[in-house]
């Protein structure tokens, strides 16, 4: 759309001329206004937020406040300039701590937040929590509010972890760990590792969610301790806390937890201990999984069918028998159908007592039988104790590991 | 490779009406809301009565060849009632073109930017389509092939990136609510936005030569009700239960995407094809509206621009002369930025609006006028000859 310029009319006619010159002027006046306003506005300057003036949360602890009907939020706040500095927590830099810990107590979780702003001069940003740390105390109280405003707010994600703490929620934050220099980093890389292991639930805060408005299943997270030992305490993952109406009503221990995780297809990969005739024998699964259906049987009544697949290989064989034997790998893929039927029935027996579907059966019976769910939901917590559980579990044990028979003295002749 | 004089390939027009569909099928939490886990159904349900809605602009548009939803109707009704009838298409655009300004602005403020006034948000928006409008619709509906593109890969990137993190069983139980929800989210679905490709009868007459409207409307359509139900899906099987709960469901399930460490935060993403695709619908809105206002007021009956942008105009009298837009652009949004500003006062009362009345008033624009405006021209027996003489 280029204009042509007519050189005959800007001879004869010099007005003419004037006014295409000013009509030029008054363009480029008017684009340049326009890139001034568009300056002004697209770079968002009224919502600007400069890094230095954040504070970057990356755990938070809620704990019941001293006061009646107050809760206390501790938000673990990074101190960026002593986060890359030195390998061991106090080294390098300054030498100081790579976090701080703000607490403050009110009514109301937003409130709190707010709150701090009276005590900092940066502004607390969630974007980047990984873990929200609840205390035991207000989880058997309400778990409802702190949920409602992580999970609202949109600042904060629904993949951050829930931790429930056996004592208060703010220790566990304060506890310093060796290899890493926020506490709370600290926490989420154990979450990130507990497929490793399979007995600890991994539990986001959407995972809670889902399983609060289900209104059957009873809401797991995992419990979170600190534990003393050779003089020090650490904190370690130790069991899992059930909920029912948003409160915590009782807990699994790692035994049950295993258990529930192979029902609820969580389990992936651990270590089994198993005791044979001649002694202990380690074999480690993986590739496990799980599928949990209803039936129904020809009374009417509803079973849960629970079909588990996994492969394993001997991981340590501290006897002297060769278990590479064929008859040893059939024995040995027996008793590991035994232990992983051992932890289901210890959980499925808490369960019972706790009167919490921590497994999703209602919800698997809704999903498959919805027409039987409608007569079940109403009386779910006197039904669920009584719904039956078959196991099936299909056991490969795929390898001996680098060694076929154990290491014995004259074992070579 | 640039589009000749003003004309429009019928690939280009599948893919705008795909990129128009996208914009509202990226934010369609309102129909979740209803119908949950069997949303996804919705589309397919949504799509099938949307089918008779573009019969009908088709048979129009066959009965009309050249002629837009605007000069049709004021051939079919005559001059005075056809500007009644025009006035209240305007109208539907002009609401279309301020709801859906209403909604780039509170999705940028609330989710971004949120201590920026809406309506400085509004205001640059609207400045960027008047000019991608003066620039010449045909270009914009030329890039759609590129916005395409993009909207389609974002959506396939985001949908990989969350399988992780999938369950199917939430999709189960099948059709256990009450029938009554399912009309409802049909007729949701096939109002807004199936109905709204109405929008596009301003643009077909753009079309190449020989071209028919009808099939590129309902390939895009198709496309559209495909790409509904697959966001509707990965919804679903992302959220659970939390999908009819949270606002704007597409932005949660993306939000939840961490694949390691780097492939996370994949709602910028999102936001920028939601922001381009906003921007493509309201330009497209804004286009049609300015063009049936200016042909409104214009006095002497004559086609309008884009489509016979070669012939020679005639006359001072004539204010649609060479200029490959219409003229009243920027009052049009000028118009669109002031009704935007009121349109709703809370993202409560928006989604409110979508689940009640939004398909009603959709529906009488989108289908009733239409659907009279062809029972008319069939009894008057109006067909090309005569409006010839008209």
């Amino acid at each position: 759309m280029k204009r042509k310029k007519s050189p005959i009319c800007m001879k004869v006619l010099p007005l003419t001329a004037f006014s295409f010159k000013y009509w030029k002027g008054a363009r480029r006046i008017t684009m340049f206004l326009l890139f001034m306003l568009m300056i002004l506005c697209l770079t968002a300057c009224w919502s600007q937020r400069e890094l230095y003036k954040l504070a970057i949360v990356v755990g938070t602890a809620l704990d019941v406040g001293d006061q009646p009907d107050t809760v206390k939020l501790t938000a673990q706040v990074v101190k960026a300039s002593e986060m890359g500095v030195g390998s061991s927590f106090r080294g390098g830099g300054s030498g100081g701590k790579a976090y701080v810990n703000i607490s403050r107590t009110d009514k109301s979780v937003l409130s709190l937040i707010r709150e701090i702003t009276h005590m900092q001069n940066r502004r607390m940003y969630f974007s980047h929590n990984k873990v929200i740390i609840f205390s035991s105390d207000l989880a058997k109280l309400d778990m409802a509010e702190g949920l409602d405003v992580f999970a609202r707010d949109y600042e904060a994600r629904l993949n951050v972890y829930i931790l429930i703490s056996r004592d208060e929620a703010s220790e566990i934050l304060e506890q310093e760990v060796e290899l890493e220099k926020v506490p709370a980093l600290n926490i989420f890389g154990m979450m990130e590792n507990q497929n490793l292991n399979s007995e600890t639930a991994i539990v986001t805060l959407r995972d809670f969610m889902i399983a609060t408005l289900s209104g059957s299943t009873a809401p797991v997270a995992p419990i979170i301790e600190l534990q003393e030992s050779e003089g020090k305490s650490e904190v370690t993952l130790e069991g899992t806390a059930v909920f029912k109406q948003e409160k915590m009503i009782g807990k699994l221990d790692e035994a049950q937890t295993r258990g529930m995780l192979w029902v609820t297809n969580k389990a992936r990969s651990g270590e089994l201990i198993v005791d044979t005739q001649w002694g202990q024998v380690t074999l480690e699964f993986f590739h496990a999984k799980s599928r949990l259906k209803p039936v129904k049987t020809e009374d009417g009544t509803i079973r849960m069918k629970l079909t588990i697949n996994e492969d394993g290989i001997i991981e340590s064989n501290e006897t002297t028998e060769d278990m590479s034997r064929i008859e040893n790998v059939k024995m040995l893929k027996e008793l590991m159908k035994l232990a992983i039927q051992s932890d289901i029935e210890d959980a499925l027996e808490q369960a019972r007592t706790l009167r919490a579907d921590v497994f999703g059966f209602g919800e698997a019976i809704r999903r498959d039988y919805p027409e039987e769910w409608e007569t079940m939901k109403e009386d779910w917590d006197h039904v669920f104790p009584k719904i039956e559980l078959d196991i099936q579990v299909d056991v490969e044990l795929r390898s001996t590991g680098g060694l076929t028979r154990p290491v014995v003295p004259g074992g070579a002749q | 490779m640039k589009p000749q004089n003003g004309s429009i390939s019928s690939k280009d027009l599948i893919f705008s009406v795909f990129c128009f569909m996208q914009a509202t099928i990226l934010r369609s939490g309102y129909i979740i809301s209803m119908t949950r886990n069997d949303s996804w159904i919705m589309a397919v349900t949504g799509f099938i009565f949307s089918l008779p809605i573009v019969a009908i602009y088709a048979a129009l548009l066959r009965k009309f060849p050249g002629k837009n939803l605007i000069e049709i109707d004021e051939i079919i009704f005559g001059p005075v009632l056809g500007k009644v009838v025009s006035v209240l298409y305007l109208f539907f655009f002009l609401s279309l073109a301020a709801l859906n300004s209403w909604d780039l602005g509170i999705f940028v403020v609330n989710f971004m930017i949120p201590d920026t006034p809406i309506s400085a948000v509004i205001l640059i928006s609207l400045i960027g389509c008047v000019y991608s409008i003066r620039k010449g619709i045909e270009n914009l509906i030329y890039l759609s092939t590129f916005i395409f593109i993009v909207a389609v890969g974002s959506m396939a990137i985001n949908t990989i990136l969350v399988l992780k993190d999938v369950q199917l069983e939430y999709l189960k139980p099948f059709f256990r609510l009450e029938p009554m929800k399912y009309i409802q989210g049909t007729v949701s679905v096939t109002a807004v936005p199936m109905a709204e490709v109405l929008a596009f009868t301003m643009i077909t007459p753009m079309l190449e030569k020989d071209q028919k409207a009808g099939k590129p409307l309902l390939i895009g359509l198709v496309l559209s009700a495909a790409s509904m139900a697959i966001v509707m899906l990965r919804d679903i099987i992302t959220l659970g239960p939390l999908v009819s709960i949270v606002t704007l469901p597409e932005f949660e399930a993306v939000r939840y995407i961490s694949l390691a460490e780097p492939l996370t935060r994949m709602e910028s993403i999102y936001a920028v094809v939601l922001i381009v695709l906003l921007l493509f619908k309201v330009t497209i809105l804004l286009y049609a509206f300015a063009l049936g206002f200016t042909h409104m007021l214009s006095r002497e009956k004559q086609s309008l621009p884009n489509h016979h942008i070669t012939s020679t105009s005639s006359g001072a009298g004539q204010p649609l002369s060479q200029k490959s837009y219409p003229p009243l652009t920027l009052v049009s949004a000028a118009l669109v930025f002031f009704y935007s500003l009121f349109v709703f006062e809370s993202v409560m009362e928006n989604m409110d609006w979508g689940a009640t009345a939004a398909p009603f008033f959709s529906l009488t624009f989108a289908f009733l006028l239409p659907a009279v405006s062809l029972l008319v021209a069939s009894l008057r027996k109006i067909d090309r000859i005569r409006e010839v003489k008209v």
